[in-house]
């Protein structure tokens, strides 16, 4: 049962050597300590020297139970649990919930509060895949890229948070529409500042920084020899197996799949602007980078479309003092930076949802792990892993 | 016998010293290429930086975890540190400031220097923690693997120049009036750097580290001094590492159009700079590339760099008689 | 969008289209060729998500329900088409004594990891699942969160103070000098 199989070893087998020695599987233990896991992920490996048999990933170590939790709070509450799912890209995890709870409430937020939305969730977007550029190249053995990663994602950050007052956990969207800014001045009842003065000039700046920065990678990381040797044809995902499993994001995108909700769906008013939906073709693990670095690109534009074309209005429509959500079930979905997010939305008629189911992305993105890891090299686990791009509060919640 | 310990006191020392410029080159290049103000700016522009971290590590505790073997354990990194600092006996900085100045100088170095395979090897084993066995075994894979297209990168340059004594090689690269690296020796030049990143275990060939995936590979169980014993090493044998490829290759201590009375004085100097050239050259690398994977690295050993530098001996030897 | 609502009404009886999500409900029988219909005929292939509510009139935490239930397990999924904007959930209800209910992941591999989050949530049996062991939670942890019926402990040690989440003030604490 332990005989190695020498197909599998590609070095060993073009030098028509067999190998068939006893060996003993060894189980090792990677995470929830580990500076790979992105957190606590657990993986349970049976590896044979480098090569790793089959993998099962232990999850729960951040199970924070907000399907419950959500249980017991008012709508207007949640918004501060859900910051919390996706950390890196705080702000588009309130985006799905909000639309939901507006759609069982039929209230339309104003058209302004919901280009302020649209900006927010693409810069969201744009940190999410910054740090997926430095991390990646770090777990890949390349150090340098996140620190040039990490000083152009502060930029949006500083942005996201002259509007919104918190970096990470912005809690900036209302129901019926997003409360007034917060680096903006006084705010009188005659004159609501929503975005703060020197927004748009910043903006146009940070996101030319963006577009500057992408290219950047892609000569860095993406012109590098070796990253090539490192990604290319490592960890191929095939369109089908991708869709089984419910992967999506990017990463079903890199396989091939033109898929994006913000095309396909209407939570945000993407019609207006002109972008590009980058897909790869091999479904591997550089095709998962480039289309992530792609993607930043056409975040940056599509924030420098929409500051130029704000249109003006209140940022709030009228809501009722206690919102109370009348009965009804809805599922809204948003094309967030790891993939799909949803929240399905039981409501009663009370002040809080009857039940909340949380659908979170990188919880299917990971399930697809011991299919992509099995008969994998050790150093490809690790780019492999580090290619999904998941957050442990995502997969956890 | 003074003799004998001034001379040791000197490697020690020299190598120590090496060691230290060598990290801090590291460390400033990593800043100045990563934009990070720390090692640029802070304690002296920082320039106190290696003594800080010196001893940060040394007031740590030493940390010997119950299930190692402890014998092997604790004589581990003096293997990696014996076999940096000696190989440094056999580097002239002068024809005649030199430790010892060997008949079979190039021999030396390159036994020497496969000793820390040892080190390595039972650090790993001996720790009791899988992450440091596989990096223990990746490390044992990786010298062996490039210890050969090393050693027959040499060979080239001992065809040429008929010896096998450093001092001697040096001295062969000034009646050429060019150094090796510029005369017939060029692909054993690179050979010989990559073989010599790999033996050092720096990125792009750093995976007996490989902090991603190994933690720290066969290090991961140590702590405090004898941490900072594997960590100095490493600057170590890069120390002397470069300073043998730079006297096999680019001429050593010597210097042109310069009286050669004078090699007393420049050549040290000189010696120095050249290695300080060569570990930037390090450095760079190391702060942009990304890791090779284990199958691939040893796919380069044997598949192109042996072959290589076989091809190299060959070339030289037809010329050396031909001409 | 209509198009694709009236063909569904011709392969099943309960459709229903609210607040822009369309709702299948099926028998418990059909759960497994439902799913097999959908994909194969309708192009849903992109398995979103599998979860259950539990349907109960004691409540320990949080609101009741509307109306009176009768008690049971609402076990939802959810499809969708990556090629076009097509969703829907499907649901179905089974009891609460014995809950149990064949597993999902022969159609679609992608449910293994939601079945085993409802098995460990609400104590739901996904019959023939290949590993139906707990996902999140510790080993030898009783109970199952996510039923109705499931305390929440920090809310015992300090009652949910309502709507307003914001503790009194001190005593003697001068609003004017804050």
């Amino acid at each position: 049962m332990n005989t190695i199989d020498p197909r599998n070893f590609q070095s060993i087998s073009e030098a028509s050597v067999s190998v068939e020695i006893e060996t003993e599987d060894m189980t090792l233990n990677i995470g929830p300590q580990h500076p790979s896991t992105h957190g606590v992920l657990r993986l349970v490996a049976k590896v044979d020297g480098e090569k790793v048999y089959n993998v099962e990933p232990v999850l729960g170590y951040m199970h924070r139970g907000y399907e419950k939790l959500a249980e017991v709070r008012t709508y207007p509450q949640i918004t501060t649990l859900v910051n919390r799912i996706d950390w890196v890209a705080g702000f588009s995890n309130e985006i799905p919930f909000i639309a939901g709870t507006e759609r069982l409430m039929e209230i339309e937020a104003p058209e302004r509060a919901k280009q302020i939305r649209l900006i927010l969730t693409e810069m969201a977007r744009i940190c999410s895949h910054f740090v997926f550029n430095g991390a990646y190249a770090l777990e890949v053995g390349a150090l340098t890229p996140i620190f040039y990663a990490m000083e152009d994602r502060e930029r949006v950050l500083d942005l996201i948070e002259s509007v919104t007052g918190g970096r990470f956990h912005p809690n900036f969207n209302r129901i019926g529409g997003v409360k007034p800014a917060a680096g903006s001045g006084p705010t009188t009842k005659k004159n609501i500042q929503d975005l703060p003065v020197g927004f748009y000039r910043d903006t146009k700046l940070a996101m030319e920084k963006v577009i500057e920065a992408a290219d950047k990678f892609q000569n860095l990381i993406g012109g590098n020899e070796v990253f090539h040797k490192r990604t290319k044809n490592v960890g191929v995902l095939s369109k089908e197996t991708a869709e089984a499993y419910g992967v999506s994001g990017p990463i079903l995108r890199a396989s091939g799949v033109k898929s994006d909700l913000r095309t396909q769906t209407d939570y945000l008013p993407y019609e207006k602007f002109e972008f590009e939906i980058p897909i790869g073709q091999n479904g591997d693990c550089y095709d998962r980078w480039d289309v992530r670095t792609r993607e930043m690109v056409e975040s940056a534009k599509i924030v420098l479309q929409a500051i130029d074309d704000m249109p003006s209005g209140p940022l709030q429509a009228k809501v009722p003092k206690v919102i109370k959500v009348p009965a009804g079930r809805t599922y809204v979905r948003a094309e967030n930076p790891k993939g799909e997010m949803g929240y399905y939305i039981v409501s009663e008629g009370g002040l809080g949802p009857y039940r909340l189911k949380v659908r979170t992305a990188s919880f299917s993105n990971v399930s697809i792990l011991p299919v992509m890891l099995e008969g994998a090299l050790l150093p490809d686990l690790i780019a492999i892993m580090g290619s999904l791009d998941f957050v442990l509060g995502d997969v956890d919640r | 016998m003074t003799d004998v310990l001034i001379k040791v006191g000197f490697v020690a020392l020299a190598a120590l010293n090496g060691a230290v410029i060598f990290t801090i080159m590291d460390v400033k290049g990593a800043s100045w290429m990563q934009r990070r103000p720390g090692p640029l700016h802070v304690g002296l522009r920082g320039f106190i930086f290696p003594l800080a971290e010196i001893l940060k590590f040394v007031q740590k505790e030493d940390i010997i975890p119950t299930d190692v073997d402890r014998p092997v354990f604790k004589w581990a990194p003096a293997y990696v540190v014996v076999s940096a600092v000696s190989l440094f006996a056999v580097v002239p900085l002068s024809p005649t400031l030199v430790v010892v100045d060997l008949e079979l100088g190039v021999f030396f170095a390159l036994a020497i220097s496969s000793l820390s395979t040892i080190g390595v090897l039972t650090a790993g084993w001996s720790s009791a923690n899988k992450y440091s066995l596989m990096g223990g075994l990746r490390a044992a894979g990786q010298l062996i693997a490039y210890e050969l297209p090393l050693i027959l990168a040499v060979v080239g340059v001992v065809i040429q120049a008929e010896t096998m004594s450093l001092v001697g090689i040096v001295e062969k690269q000034i009646e050429w009036g060019v150094p090796f690296a510029f005369s017939g020796q060029i692909v054993a030049f690179l050979i010989f750097m990559i073989a010599a990143t790999a033996e050092m275990m720096r990125v792009p060939f750093d995976m007996p580290i490989g902090e991603s995936e190994l933690t720290m590979g066969f290090m991961t169980e140590y702590s405090g001094i004898r941490f900072l014993i594997f960590y100095i090493s490493e600057y170590m044998s890069m120390f002397v590492l470069c300073a043998v490829a730079s006297t096999l290759f680019l001429g050593g201590y010597h210097l042109p159009f310069i009286p050669t009375e004078w090699v007393n004085i420049y050549g040290p100097i000189s010696l120095i700079t050249k290695t300080l050239i060569l570990g930037f050259i390090l450095v760079a690398v190391r702060w942009s590339f990304p890791r090779f994977r284990e199958d691939q690295l040893q796919n380069l050993a044997w598949k192109f760099l042996i072959p290589a530098s076989l091809l190299n001996i060959l070339i030289t030897a037809v010329l050396k008689v031909v001409l | 969008m209509e198009d694709f609502l009236n063909q569904l009404k011709e392969d099943f009886n309960d459709v229903s289209y609210e607040f822009e999500t369309i709702l299948i409900k099926v028998n418990v029988e059909n759960w497994i060729s439902t799913h097999e219909i959908l994909r194969d005929k309708f192009d849903l292939k992109f398995f979103s998500w599998l979860s259950a509510i539990d349907w109960d009139n004691e409540v320990s935490v949080g609101d009741k329900p509307k109306e009176v239930v009768n008690p049971s397990f609402e076990i939802m999924s959810c499809l969708s088409s990556v090629n076009s904007s097509n969703l829907v959930t499907i649901s179905t209800f089974i009891s609460k004594l014995n809950p149990s209910i064949s597993t999902l992941v022969n159609v679609f591999v992608g449910a293994n990891w939601h079945e085993r989050e409802a098995y460990e949530m609400f104590g739901i049996t996904f019959e023939g699942h290949p590993n139906l062991t707990k996902l999140y939670l510790p080993d030898g942890y009783e109970g199952n969160p996510m039923l109705k019926s499931f305390e929440l402990i920090s809310r015992e040690v300090k009652p949910w103070p309502g709507d307003v989440d914001v503790e009194g003030m001190p005593e003697g604490f001068d609003e004017e000098n804050s």
